[in-house]
C-alpha cells in the first residue's frame, strides 16, 4: 500500500470496551423471541442471536448500543437495555418515529432480524464506586437508564445511595410501567415518578423533569447525576443539576444522535471532531462543555 | 417468468376504480374474449395517476402502458379526469424525448357499463403493442454520445450590456435598501472572469454590484428562502420570468419582493468559456466592448465573442427586459418575431428513437446524483423534502444505474411541466454537462402547443396549466379505437 | 535511488495494455464530449481514447463506488426441515485488482486522507481495505497550478508523492516514470519500459519548475484554531453560505469526502431477498443529519458548511494530524455557485487576525 508519509493513527485513543469482531457491517442474525407493547408508540423487542454459541459468548457494557436491522427497511441504533447479566436475550426498546422503527413495530415474536453489537463506549460506573448514583429518565430515555441501573443494583453493595427520578408525558407514556411497582418498593432504590400535567388516579408527582429535580434537590455530595431524555429535557435537567451544585463531571448523559455505520466512519453523528458511534454514545457533561455546541 | 418469455408482452394498465375498472369487469362478466398481456393495477381515479408511475413502468421494462378512467364529466371526485387528461396528454408528447415510443403509452375513458368499450381498447391496444414489439431496454442501450450545434443565430443583437444604467440602478438599490432585508444580484466570483451571486445588506455592499455577460446565476431561486421577508432582486429578463412563476403559484408574495430590472444583452456560456481557457492561474485582465469579451489569462488573449459564446437560451430569448418590474432602467434591443429551438432540443430532433435512448444511456452514465440541477433550479421548491430522497414512498432507490438517474431527471422534469420558464440553471449547474435543460424543453414545447402557446412566468395571474382545465379541451381531442 | 523507468508518449496505450493484462482493472482518464466537457475515471480497453488532462470528477471510486453491496440477505428453507427458515447473509465478492493510471497528486493524497478513518480507526472498513489493497495509483504530476486549485496551501504540491505508487512527470518526449513504494516497483519492474534514470534529471527540473511557477501560499497552521473559535459565529457561516444552494456538488467532486449512507433496497427478507447498499451521501443535505424524531443538529446550510469545512481543516486534523482537504479545487470549479473554501478559511484566519 501506498503512502510514504501518512499518519497512521489516530491521535487520540478509543478507551478499550467489548467490540464485534469480524465484518463490522455484517450484522448477527437474531430472531425476535417477545414484543412488549411498552406504550402507545414503544415497543420493547427481546431478541436472541440465531447462533447459540454467539449468544453465549455475547458481552457488553451498560450503555453500549446495537444497530437493530430489519432487513428491507434498514438499521437503527438503540441501547441495549436488558442489563449484561442478562444471558438469555438482547432487549432494544423502540420508539416509533421513522420508517425503520416502524418496520421494528411490525415484528413479531419469530421474525428475522439483524443486530450488529456491541457499539460505542458505556456508563464509566467503575468510577463511581462509593458514591451515590441519581439517575434521570425522560420518556424514552429511560431506556439507557434502565440498563445501567440495573446493572448497579446487582452490584449494590460497591455503591452509596442509588435514586431514579423518571419522568414521562402522561402516565400511558410511561415505559416499563409493569416494573415500576418492583422498582417503588425496593428498599435499595429511591424511585420517584412525576409526570407533566395532572391526570385522574396520578398518585406520584407532576411537573416537568427540570422542576421535580429541583424539588427533590439531591446533594451533590458525592453524587453522581445519570439522565438521558429527549434534547429539551437534558438541556434544562443539566441547568437544573449545575444549580443545585453538580459539577459538570459528575454529570453524565448519553446521547442520541442519527447513526448509519457505527464505527466511527460515515460521518452523521459527530459533535465537532468526536463521533458519538465510537466517542459515545456516552459523555461526561464536561467533556460536552469542550465540544462545539451541535446537539 | 417463463409466461413472459412466450408471446405475451408486458403491458401495464391503471384502471379507474369506479369506471373502467367497472368496465374490465362487465366485459369479464359479459365473457368478452380479451387478450391476457394487459396487468391491471386499479387506482381510486385516474387523477391519482402520477404521470411518474407510466414513466417507472416503461423505463422499468413494460412494453406498454394502458391508463384509463372515467369519460369526461363522469369523474367520481368531478374533476380528477380533467386535470388527468392534461397531465397524460403532456407526459405522451414528452416520452419521445427519452425515446421512448409515444404509442407505447394511451389512456382513454371506460365507463363500468361499456364493456364492449373495454374489449375493443385492450384488444386494440394489445395489438399495436405486438406491432411495436419488445420495447428496448434502458440499460441494454450502447452509449451514445453526441454534441449539440451551438452555431446559432439569435432573435436580437447579443451583446455586454455596456451601455447598462448600472450606476443609476446602484442608487435605486441605495434608496431603497433601508426598507429591505436584502437585495440579490451579482458581484465578482473567484476571478474577474467569474461572478457570483451578491447579497446586499449594507450599503457599502452595492458598490460589489456588477453588470454584464458574466452574470449567468438566476438569483430567484433565492426567493423562497426569504419567505415573510422584504426583498429585492436585481433580474435579467429570464430571471424575471422565474419571479413570475413564483408569483403564479403563490411561493412567493409581490408585497414583500422589489424587482429591480436592466435590459440583458445576454449571458456567457461558462462552460465553453471555461473549457476555452482551459487550465491557467492568473486573469490577467477582462475587457468588455459591444461584442463580447476579452479575457486575458496568463498572458495569453483569448476573444468571447456573444454571437458565439451565449447561452444556449440566449439566442432564442424573446424576454431581454424583465416582465414584472419595480424599477426598471434602459431601453432593451428589440426582438425580431421567430422561434429559435434551442441547441439541446435541436440535437434531440435530430435523432432517432433509439438514439435518443442511447443518448441519455450514454449520459446518465456520469450523474454523480449531486443534485445541484435541483436545488439551481428556481422552481424545485420542495427543497429538503424531495421525493427523490424519501423511502417512503420510495421512488428512487440509492442504486447508481444510469436508468435510476434518468428517472430523477423525469421527475425533475414532470414536476415543472408548465411551470419550468427554461431558466436552464439546471443545466448549467450539472459539473458533468450533461443537456438535461432539452427535457424541459421538450415539456415546454409540449405545452404552448397544448394551450395555446402557454408560456410559464409572463403573466402573474395566469393559472398553470397543469394546475386547471377545461372541460372542453381545445387541441386535447380522444383517439378513436377503431 | 528508487526504481526509474521512461515511456514514449507513442509507448502509454503498450504500457497500459500492460498493465490491464490478467484482468487488472485499469482505470484511466477519459473526456466525455458535452458542452461542459467531462473527464471521469472509466476502464481502459485496447483502443480506447484517454487523456492525460486533470480529471474533472475525482478517482475516488475506485475504492469508494457511489454505491456497493455490502451484502444480500434471503429467507432460506432448510431442506430437511422446510418449516424451518433461516437468514442467509452474503457478502459482496472481492473487488477486482485496480490501477488509477494518470491522477493527479491531488487525487492520489486523497487516497491517504480516506485511508486513515477507514483503516486506521477503531475498526478498519473491509471494504474500502479490500480495494485499497488491491489498489495501484500511478500519478502525472502537474505542470503548472490552476486558477481553482491551491494543493501547496495543504500540505501537497503539484509533485508530492504522498498515496502514489508511481509518479510519472512529462519531460519531452515522453514520461519519466518513478516508483515510490514497493507495490509501484514491482508494478514498473514488471513493465518492460526501459530505464529511465539518465532522463530522471530532466522530470526533476520539469517539478522543480511547476512548484516554481505557483502562486504564493498563505499560512493555514492557524485555520483548525481559528475556524474551532468561530464555531458559535452563526453569522461568519450565514455570511459565508448566503449562496450556497445545498447541493451535494462539493462533496460528491472531492477527493476526500467520504460519508455514506446505509440503505436496504429490494425485497425484505423473502425468497428473493434484497441488498444492503452503502451509498456517497453529502453533508450538505438536510436529511443528513435529520432524526426520525424531527430534531436536525444542523438544520440550515450554514450549520452544514460550517461542519465540512470545519471537518477539513479542523477536526480531522485534531483526529490525523492534517488537513482532510488536497486542494484540488473541484468544489469550486463545479459548484453552480462557485463557493470558494479557500475564501471561507482565508476569512476565518482573518477573522481571528482581528479578534
Amino acid at each position: 500500500m501506498s503512502g510514504t508519509k501518512t499518519q497512521q493513527t489516530m491521535l487520540r485513543e478509543i478507551s478499550p470496551r467489548p467490540m464485534p469482531d469480524g465484518n463490522p457491517y455484517l450484522p448477527m442474525p437474531a430472531t425476535v423471541a417477545e414484543v412488549i407493547q411498552e406504550t402507545g408508540n414503544i415497543k420493547t423487542m427481546r431478541v436472541v442471536l440465531d447462533d447459540a454459541e454467539a449468544m453465549r459468548q455475547f458481552v457488553y457494557e451498560p450503555g453500549q448500543v446495537g444497530q437493530l436491522s430489519v432487513f428491507g427497511a434498514g438499521e437503527s441504533t438503540f441501547v441495549i437495555n436488558s442489563p449484561p447479566s442478562q444471558k438469555d436475550y438482547l432487549q432494544f426498546s423502540v420508539m416509533q418515529a421513522g420508517e425503520v422503527t416502524a418496520a421494528i413495530h411490525r415484528l413479531s415474536p419469530g421474525d428475522k432480524v439483524g443486530v450488529r453489537a456491541p457499539l460505542g463506549n458505556y456508563f464509566p460506573y467503575a468510577d463511581w464506586k462509593g458514591k451515590d448514583v441519581f439517575f434521570v429518565g425522560g420518556g424514552i430515555g429511560m431506556a439507557p437508564i434502565r440498563t445501567i441501573m440495573l446493572h448497579l443494583l446487582e452490584h449494590k453493595d460497591d455503591y452509596g445511595k442509588v435514586s431514579l427520578l423518571y419522568g414521562a408525558r402522561s402516565p400511558r407514556d410511561m415505559a416499563y410501567s409493569y416494573e415500576l411497582d418492583d422498582w417503588l418498593r425496593r428498599p435499595d432504590l429511591d424511585c420517584t415518578l412525576c409526570i407533566d400535567a395532572p391526570f385522574e388516579g396520578w398518585e406520584h408527582k407532576v411537573g416537568l423533569i427540570p422542576n421535580v429535580l429541583l424539588e427533590l434537590a439531591p446533594s451533590p455530595a458525592n453524587c453522581v447525576a445519570v439522565l438521558c431524555g429527549p434534547p429539551i429535557m437534558i438541556k434544562f435537567t443539566v441547568q437544573a443539576l449545575e444549580k443545585l451544585g453538580f459539577a459538570p463531571e459528575n454529570i453524565v448523559t448519553t446521547l442520541e444522535k442519527r447513526m448509519k455505520c457505527g464505527i466511527g466512519i460515515c460521518g452523521r453523528c459527530n459533535i465537532g471532531g468526536r463521533y458519538v458511534c465510537i466517542d459515545g454514545p456516552v459523555f461526561t457533561w464536561k467533556e460536552l462543555q469542550a465540544l462545539p455546541p451541535e446537539l | 417468468m417463463p409466461v413472459l418469455e412466450g408471446k405475451e408482452l408486458r403491458i401495464v394498465g391503471f384502471l379507474c376504480n369506479w369506471c373502467s375498472y367497472g368496465g374490465a369487469d362487465t366485459a369479464g362478466v359479459a365473457r368478452a374474449g380479451q387478450p391476457t398481456d394487459l396487468r391491471i393495477i386499479r387506482v381510486p381515479c385516474s387523477g391519482r395517476i402520477d404521470p411518474l408511475f407510466i414513466v417507472k413502468a416503461l423505463l422499468g421494462g413494460a412494453d406498454g402502458v394502458l391508463v384509463s378512467g372515467c369519460h369526461p364529466r363522469d369523474c367520481h371526485y368531478a374533476a380528477g379526469n380533467f386535470y388527468a387528461r392534461r397531465r397524460l396528454e403532456v407526459l405522451k408528447q414528452f416520452l419521445p424525448v427519452l425515446g421512448i415510443d409515444e404509442r407505447r403509452f394511451e389512456y382513454t375513458w371506460v365507463s363500468a357499463s361499456e364493456g364492449q368499450r373495454w374489449q375493443q381498447v385492450v384488444t386494440v391496444f394489445t395489438e399495436r403493442i405486438h406491432q411495436l414489439g419488445r420495447a428496448p431496454r434502458f440499460d441494454d442501450a450502447e452509449p451514445l454520445l453526441k454534441l449539440a450545434d451551438m452555431a446559432l443565430t439569435s432573435l436580437r443583437p447579443l451583446g455586454t450590456g455596456q451601455t447598462a444604467a448600472l450606476d443609476e440602478l446602484k442608487d435605486a438599490i441605495r434608496a431603497k435598501l433601508p426598507e429591505l432585508d436584502c437585495v440579490i444580484g451579482w458581484q465578482q466570483g473567484y476571478d474577474a472572469a467569474h461572478t457570483v451571486p451578491l447579497f446586499i445588506r449594507k450599503p457599502e455592499d452595492v458598490d460589489k454590484l456588477v453588470w454584464g455577460p458574466f452574470n449567468v446565476n438566476n438569483p430567484a431561486v433565492y426567493l423562497p428562502s426569504f419567505k415573510g421577508k422584504k426583498v429585492g432582486i436585481v433580474v435579467k429578463g429570464c430571471d424575471s420570468r422565474s419571479v413570475v412563476e413564483l408569483l403564479q403559484e403563490n411561493l412567493i408574495r409581490r408585497e414583500d419582493v422589489t424587482i429591480f430590472a436592466l435590459p440583458c444583452e445576454g449571458t456567457l456560456d461558462m462552460a465553453r468559456v471555461n473549457e476555452k481557457l482551459g487550465r491557467y492561474q492568473r486573469i490577467d485582465s477582462v475587457s468588455l466592448d459591444e461584442a463580447g469579451a476579452t479575457i486575458v489569462a496568463d498572458g495569453t488573449e483569448h476573444r468571447f465573442c456573444m454571437t458565439e459564446y451565449a447561452q444556449g437560451k440566449c439566442y432564442g430569448c424573446t424576454t431581454p427586459a424583465a416582465v414584472l418590474a419595480d424599477t426598471r432602467l434602459g431601453t432593451p434591443t428589440p426582438v425580431q418575431p421567430g422561434t429559435v429551438v434551442p441547441p439541446e432540443l435541436a440535437l434531440l430532433d435530430s435523432m432517432s428513437l433509439e438514439e435518443r435512448m442511447a443518448f441519455w444511456r450514454g449520459q446518465m452514465e456520469r450523474c454523480l446524483r449531486c443534485y445541484a440541477c435541483r436545488n439551481a433550479c428556481p422552481m424545485c421548491v420542495c427543497r429538503d423534502f424531495c421525493i427523490s430522497d424519501s423511502r417512503n414512498p420510495h421512488w428512487m432507490s440509492q442504486e447508481d444505474s444510469p436508468r435510476e438517474k434518468l428517472f430523477f431527471q423525469t421527475i425533475h422534469a414532470m414536476h415543472l411541466a408548465g411551470r419550468c420558464t427554461g431558466c436552464g440553471e439546471c443545466q448549467r449547474a450539472c459539473p458533468v454537462g450533461i443537456p438535461i435543460l432539452a427535457l424541459r424543453q421538450q415539456i415546454a414545447r409540449a405545452v404552448a402547443q397544448l394551450f395555446d402557446g402557454y408560456r410559464p412566468g409572463l403573466d402573474p395571474a395566469a393559472v398553470p396549466p397543469l394546475l386547471g382545465y377545461e372541460v372542453e379541451e381545445k387541441n386535447i381531442h380522444e383517439r378513436d379505437w377503431k | 535511488m528508487s526504481m526509474i523507468r521512461f515511456v514514449t508518449a507513442d509507448g502509454l496505450p503498450g504500457f497500459l495494455a500492460h498493465l490491464a493484462k490478467d484482468g487488472q482493472r485499469v482505470l484511466v482518464p477519459v473526456e466525455k464530449p458535452a458542452n461542459k466537457p467531462s473527464v471521469v475515471f472509466e476502464p481502459w480497453q485496447e483502443g480506447k481514447a484517454f487523456t492525460l488532462a486533470k480529471a474533472t470528477v475525482p478517482p475516488k471510486e475506485a475504492v469508494l463506488p457511489q454505491c456497493e453491496t455490502l451484502f444480500s440477505f434471503k429467507k432460506a428453507k432448510d431442506p430437511a426441515d422446510p418449516a424451518r427458515v433461516s437468514l442467509q447473509l452474503e457478502e459482496a465478492p472481492p473487488p477486482p485488482p485496480t490501477v488509477v493510471f494518470a491522477c493527479r497528486p491531488c487525487d492520489a493524497r486523497g487516497f491517504a486522507v480516506l485511508d486513515r478513518p477507514y483503516l486506521h480507526g477503531p475498526f478498519a472498513d473491509p471494504c474500502y481495505k479490500a480495494r485499497r489493497e488491491a489498489l495501484t495509483v500511478i500519478t502525472l504530476t502537474c505542470a503548472s497550478g490552476c486558477n481553482t486549485c491551491f494543493c501547496h496551501w495543504v500540505g501537497g504540491g503539484p509533485s508530492s508523492p504522498e498515496g502514489s505508487d508511481v509518479l510519472m512527470t512529462a519531460i519531452e518526449g515522453g514520461y519519466v516514470l518513478q516508483a515510490i513504494t514497493p507495490r509501484g516497483e514491482a508494478c514498473l519492474a514488471a513493465s518492460a519500459l526501459p530505464d529511465g534514470a539518465e532522463v530522471f534529471p530532466r522530470a526533476e527540473e520539469a517539478r522543480k519548475a511547476a512548484w516554481q511557477s505557483l502562486e504564493p501560499a498563505p499560512d493555514l497552521k492557524d485555520a483548525p484554531q481559528r475556524l474551532a473559535a468561530l464555531f458559535t459565529d452563526t453569522t461568519f457561516w450565514q455570511e459565508q453560505t448566503d449562496r450556497c444552494l445545498s447541493c451535494g456538488a462539493c462533496t460528491y467532486f472531492c477527493p476526500t469526502c467520504y460519508c455514506f449512507n446505509i440503505t436496504d433496497e429490494g425485497e425484505g427478507l423473502s425468497e428473493k431477498g434484497g441488498r444492503r447498499l452503502r451509498s456517497w451521501d453529502n453533508c450538505m443535505s438536510s436529511l443528513f443529519t435529520r432524526e426520525a424524531s424531527g430534531h436536525n443538529p444542523r438544520n440550515a446550510k450554514a450549520l452544514r458548511m460550517r461542519n465540512r469545512v470545519s471537518h477539513k481543516f479542523a477536526t480531522y486534523p485534531e483526529n490525523w494530524g492534517s488537513f482532510s482537504c488536497n486542494g484540488c479545487g473541484r468544489c469550486i470549479s463545479n459548484c453552480p455557485v462557485c463557493l470558494d473554501i479557500r475564501a471561507i478559511v482565508l476569512a476565518a484566519l482573518e477573522k481571528g487576525a482581528d479578534a
